[in-house]
């Protein structure tokens, strides 16, 4: 092109010179950086050699040509990306033809006996039906399904699927240059990992039919944070493409939602890698993060070199494994796994968070054992949830349990400085209307409102505060008249 | 108690004063009326039949038939000609007649958006017809957005929602894009200048998502009177366009009165100060009840005259019936007070050309201009909102020292006889142009053979590549990169960032009360200026310019801040030239420092300079497009002190002429002068845009510059002044004859 064009363009943007000037400045800190990462990549990589890559500890085999029903045994084309192709077979991925051109396929077979942090991957056929309330919960109400949520989950209907893209959001130009599939194959006692590869944006046509193909049967696609990440951007991609409806929409089990439900406050944060290490006893030492991929894939795409690809074929690899290991997990709760032979949260937040879960998601059982595990617990930072389990007693009405609860609450509400006064509101209530207890009743309003009066408004809704306070100089006036009534008689 | 006048007292009152230096009167017109097309569903037939529409006026009734028959159309219509019907009768009619048809409305402001979906909801309901209308914008929670996009029969929205949300996720709007029957839009005159040239690459990115799925919808748009309706549509929409101006709405009668403020000191021509008449002026109308819009040309001068007029009623209105409304408030704010005027609560309003626009507040007796309002097309926006259909109204513009108000009021053939002026835009801006082919290849692939707009584009596909934005494979163009372009691009101003304006006058409720683009915040925002909102006056102890925000504190003063920008000019590049002995125009890019140097605080009574301050915030740089008047040979008689003060002089006149001339707000186009230009040496006034790149504007200078000058000599020497005052060349310089030299200097090129 005329070198005119950039010289006026950047003329023009002038102004911004010195905003580019600092950003190329954080780009070669950040290139440095990242060449450091990548020399990590690149060892545990040829370390893993021997076995070929990605094999987890217990490795797996990789194989190719999981090509689509009658196309088995096309050759290897000669392909234009000269060295990228000799590391592309170095990496295990081959050449996959079908009618909407060609793409790559990356195949690792892991016999169910593997491990993958905490879990052996057959646990996943004895689990997988307990999770039926959460996919119930995830795909109600939706009417672009085509078929109706089925009554049992069926292991090998599942797909397991986690996208690798270059860009963030889901919008019309985030391209999943990497889709990784999974699913079991009892039978064979397998589970198959495919990753689909576009090495260009030429190829996606090609790679979108291969996945339609692997969602015929599928009943579900198990992700994290695929209902609003991976599945819209694939969505996306079939519009794109001409495919006007993509057909058989799945239903969703999305393990994102799940997750937060229980790890939102005991975890720094909800992140896969973060609930890998803390939760699920998978260590990632050596990967590269998956925040790099899109920068790893844009770069392979204008050196050509594939072994920028190494890492992402690794990292998301591992991430579908990840997806079983926390089928098992949910799973396994629903199942009533905690406190058997999985141990209890050691934080009394978890254990609560845990316990709701279960009785939101059609294990009150199981919850109930997790809310006796709770109060039994004598620590201080057990005693927030006291209240609230109470409250869950109130709910199924029994009131003892739950006064007893409001009794311990009461007292450690009494120790605190910054003191909450609803046990005492509870207890005040409770005694009046049930125990008809007035005198009692009106001991706790008026230590309510004593502790209500230590306690400053809060800055944001300070009319909240000053309500309450007068509510419970009305409960007290009440029960004032109430007390002194039979002495006036 | 006094009696009330009436408005027709008020006008026979004004009759006999003798500041009135023009008054005209535009009879009534009667209604052209044609019968309602066979073809209108009777459904519809029968919900207008309800709201008192049996027939069309002519313009309704061709805009309905050019549509159906799949033409582009702009019709030009004037304030409350119910303009509405143009697009809404053949959009529902379509509609009507098969349910997956789609309609996408634009409307320039949000405000606008929700103003036409009331209406339209309105028809809608008595059409007893499933259609679902919705606004689509920042506001729209993401629980109706989805409805939005499946179910939306009309979406209505504005340009930027479409460009950062519809655009790049077109691929969730598949039902909108496959039915896509109409693009509506409307106030097409105000897409002009950078705006519009933005807007003019939105419409070509939606002309190709269309085009990809396989719609090809027609345009309607809608336009108030400009010189150049047709060209503008085409160039906006890229698609050939019929003109429909046989306007046939009915109209009362209205006066058009010029009132120019008495002199208070003769040699200098200096006037009485044009807010303190329109104060008095709008009091008047006020105390007898009569509802009054006051247009005012700043923020900042509304402001003023809205604490002034509330002052002078107080005690006989409360002055919450009189409200100021400019870009700034809050949206809430705003349905608030466009929702008063409608219901009558509100009487009297203070307002930017925010409402130039068709917001709807219902019928106004008198309108106020507080100067001229800077286009003949703006003014009558301006004057439309007084008196809609029937009824007396008064409109009356009260000049200004600025040369072209006393231009205009002593040359009044000028506004009436002319034709308004032409919009102007450049989608070609290089800048423009790039980002927009960014946003554009994020949405879809790019082919090689590929237009974008009349030029050849290769060349900027290929510059995206080198970039690593775009990726080649084959004869296609592939999206490449991590980012998101549409949020890296505004369409409103030359920067992405406003100033968000923080009041901290209670501490424990900090609150945001408005926003502001940056250039404005540097004279307007600065440390320790005095920020005017909704007739408050708010002090900023703080501009944090890092983080773009300004923290305000409620005062109570007695004066206003004013803020000076200095600015520095270097030719970067010069493309044509037009030379004679004595001097040459020259035209190319430029590159302009700026940097606010000093405010002055300046007292509300008296308007006299009571103090200055220092402003501290760091230099911008803007490299654009400029047309440039040279020097070569002067008068050695004129010393280089008068000869600096000449070409202030002149440039302030130019200043004023040239956005009337190329139809622009005042701040698109600057004129700074030099007396000794940078690389040449040479006295040299510059006249640019204050765009990176430029939108065509100095070039449109450059290439009727005759006819610049013609009208600045004209200005000079209609000026009644003995020899120099604000309304020309700014003010008298000392026993020297500065409007004859001045005059001599522009005759010499």
């Amino acid at each position: 092109m005329s070198g005119g064009l950039r010289d006026k363009l950047e003329r023009l943007r002038a102004h911004a010179a010195s905003v580019k000037q600092a950003e190329a400045a954080a780009r070669e800190a950040d290139t440095a950086a990242r060449a450091e990462a990548d020399g990590g990549v690149r060892a545990a990589g040829s370390a893993d050699e021997s076995r070929s890559i990605g094999a987890d500890a217990a490795g797996s085999e990789v194989r190719n040509g999981m090509t689509p029903a009658g196309e088995e045994g096309t050759g290897r084309p000669a392909s234009a990306c000269g060295r990228g192709e000799d590391a592309f077979a170095d990496l295990g991925a081959e050449e996959v033809r079908n009618d909407h051109g060609v793409f790559l396929l990356r195949t690792a077979v892991y016999p169910l006996e593997h491990r993958h942090g905490h879990y052996l991957l057959e646990q996943l056929p004895s689990y997988a039906a307990k999770l039926k309330p959460v996919a119930a919960r995830q795909n109600k109400g939706r009417t672009d399904r085509e078929e109706a949520e089925p009554d049992a989950i069926e292991t090998e209907r599942l797909l397991f699927l986690d996208t690798e893209t270059t860009g963030l959001g889901v919008g019309a130009g985030n391209v999943p240059f990497m889709v990784g599939i999974g699913y079991a194959d009892l039978k064979a006692r397998q589970f198959v990992v495919e990753q689909l590869l576009i090495r260009h944006p030429g190829e996606e046509r090609a790679m979108l039919a291969y996945l339609l193909t692997r969602f015929a049967g599928r009943t579900h696609l198990v992700t994290y944070n695929g209902r609003t990440f991976d599945w819209p951007v694939l969505v996306n991609r079939f519009v794109l493409n001409g495919w006007r409806r993509s057909g058989a929409e799945p239903g969703h089990l999305d393990f994102l939602h799940p997750s937060r439900a229980l790890w939102r406050n005991t975890l720094p944060s909800c992140k896969l890698s973060r609930i890998e290490e803390d939760r699920l006893g998978i260590s990632r030492a050596h990967d590269v993060p998956g925040a790099l991929a899109p920068e790893l894939y844009l770069r392979y795409l204008n050196e050509g070199d594939a072994e920028h690809l190494r890492g992402v074929f690794i990292h998301n690899e591992r991430d579908v494994l990840t997806l079983v290991t926390l089928a098992i997990h949910f799973g396994g709760l629903l199942d009533g796994r905690l406190g058997a032979e999985w141990a209890l949260p050691e934080e009394p937040e978890e254990l609560y968070r845990t316990a709701s879960w279960l009785d939101a998601n059609g294990g009150p059982d199981h919850a109930e054992r997790l809310f006796a595990a709770l109060i039994a617990r004598r620590e201080t930072s057990a005693e927030r949830w006291l209240l609230p389990t109470a409250g869950r007693y109130k709910r199924l009405g029994r009131l003892d349990e739950a006064a007893a609860l409001w009794l311990r609450a009461a007292e450690a509400a009494e120790r605190s400085v910054l003191p909450s006064f609803e046990a005492h509101v509870e207890l005040a209530m409770l005694y009046e209307h049930r125990v008809k207890d007035a005198a009692l009743a009106l001991r706790y309003a008026e230590r309510a409102l004593e502790l209500a009066h230590r306690k400053p408004l809060s800055a944001r809704d300070p009319a909240r505060g000053r309500a309450e306070r007068e509510g419970l100089a009305h409960r007290i006036e009440r029960l004032r008249r109430k007390t002194n009534a039979p002495l006036a008689r | 108690m006094r009696k009330k006048k009436s408005l027709l007292e008020m006008i026979d009152d004004l009759r006999t004063n003798e500041n009135i230096v023009n008054w005209y009167e535009m009879p009534p017109q009667e209604a052209k009326t044609r019968p309602m097309p066979e073809s209108v569903d009777p459904r519809i037939r029968q919900a207008l039949h309800k709201r008192g529409i049996s027939e069309l006026y002519t313009h309704q009734e061709t805009a309905f038939r050019t549509v159906t028959a799949k033409e582009n159309i702009v019709a030009v219509t004037p304030t409350a000609s119910g303009k509405t019907l143009c697009y809404n009768l053949p959009v529902l009619q379509a509609i009507a007649r098969d349910d997956t048809s789609r309609a996408l409305y634009l409307f320039p402001t949000k405000a606008l958006a929700q103003d036409q979906k009331s209406e339209l909801n309105e028809i809608i309901d008595e059409l007893g017809i499933d259609i679902k209308s919705y606004t689509y914008d920042g506001d729209t929670s993401p629980a109706i957005r989805q409805i939005v996009r499946l179910a939306g029969h009309i979406v209505i929205t504005n340009p930027d929602m479409l460009h950062s949300a519809i655009l790049p996720h077109h691929t969730k709007w598949v039902s909108l894009f496959e039915n896509l029957k109409f693009i509506v839009i409307d106030e097409l005159h105000t897409y002009r200048g950078v705006f519009g040239s933005h807007v003019a690459n939105v419409i070509r990115r939606l002309r190709r998502i269309c085009k990809f799925y396989g719609s090809d919808p027609v345009f309607i748009c809608t336009s108030a009177t400009i010189a150049n309706p047709k060209e503008l549509a085409e160039q906006l929409t890229g698609s050939p366009m019929r003109l429909i101006d046989d306007n046939g709405a009915p109209r009362g009668r209205k006066h058009f009165v010029f009132y120019n403020p008495p002199i208070v000191n003769v040699p200098l021509n200096i006037r009485k100060s044009s807010t303190i008449e329109v104060n008095n002026l709008a009091k008047e109308f006020l105390k007898n009840k009569i509802q009054t819009i006051v247009f005012a040309r700043s923020r900042v001068r509304v402001e003023i005259i809205l604490s002034h007029i509330q002052e002078l009623v107080k005690n006989e209105i409360g002055s919450k019936s009189i409200r100021g409304y400019r870009g700034g408030y809050l949206p809430k704010q705003r349905r608030e007070i466009e929702r008063g005027l409608r219901e009558g609560e509100i009487l009297g309003v203070v307002s930017t050309n925010a409402l130039e626009l068709g917001v709807d507040i219902g019928q106004l007796q008198v309108c106020v201009m507080t100067g001229y309002p800077g286009s003949i097309a703006s003014t009558w926006q301006q004057a439309g909102r007084a008196g809609r259909r029937h009824g007396e109204a008064l409109i009356i513009m009260v000049a200004s020292s600025t040369p072209i108000d006393q231009y205009i009021v002593q040359n009044p053939e000028y506004f009436f006889d002319r034709t308004p002026e032409h919009a102007r835009i450049n989608p070609e801006n290089l800048i423009i142009l790039v980002d927009h082919m960014r946003c554009a290849a994020y949405e879809l692939p790019f082919k090689t053979t590929e237009a974008f707009g009349p030029l050849d584009v290769t060349d900027i596909l290929e510059y995206l590549q080198e970039e690593r934005v775009l990726h080649r494979h084959g004869e296609t163009f592939y999206w490449a990169a991590q980012s998101f372009p549409a949020s890296e691009i505004s369409l409103r101003s030359a920067s992405q960032e406003n100033v968000v304006i923080v009041d901290q006058s209670d501490v424990a409720a900090v609150k945001i009360i408005g926003e502001m683009d940056r250039f404005s915040a540097m004279t307007l925002l600065h440390d320790e200026a005095i920020y005017l909102h909704e007739g408050v006056q708010y002090q900023v102890e703080k501009l944090d310019w890092d983080h773009k925000k300004a923290y305000v504190r409620e005062v109570d003063v007695e004066y206003y801040t004013d803020a000076n920008l200095a600015v520095n000019l270097k030719v970067l590049e010069m493309d044509r030239t037009k030379d004679s002995r004595q001097a040459a125009i020259h035209f190319g890019d430029v590159s302009v420092n700026m940097i606010p140097t000093i405010f002055k605080k300046i007292k509300l009574t008296t308007f006299e300079n009571i103090g200055s301050g220092p402003i501290h915030l760091p230099e911008e740089e803007l490299h654009t497009s400029a047309a440039w008047l040279e020097l070569k040979e002067v008068d050695p008689e004129i010393g280089t002190k008068s000869l600096e003060q000449l070409l202030l002089g002149i440039a302030n006149v130019l200043q004023h002429i040239v956005p009337v001339l190329v139809m622009c707000d005042r701040g698109d186009v600057h004129v700074t002068p030099q007396i000794k230009a940078a690389q040449t040496g040479l006295p040299t006034i510059f006249i640019y845009d204050h765009y990176p790149g430029g939108i065509g504007l100095a070039e449109d200078v450059f290439k009727r510059f005759d006819e610049v000058r013609d009208a600045a000599i004209h200005l000079i020497r209609k000026c009644p002044c003995k020899d120099g005052c604000p309304s020309c060349i700014g003010m008298e310089i000392a026993g020297m004859n500065g409007k004859r030299k001045s005059i001599q200097l522009l005759n010499l090129l």
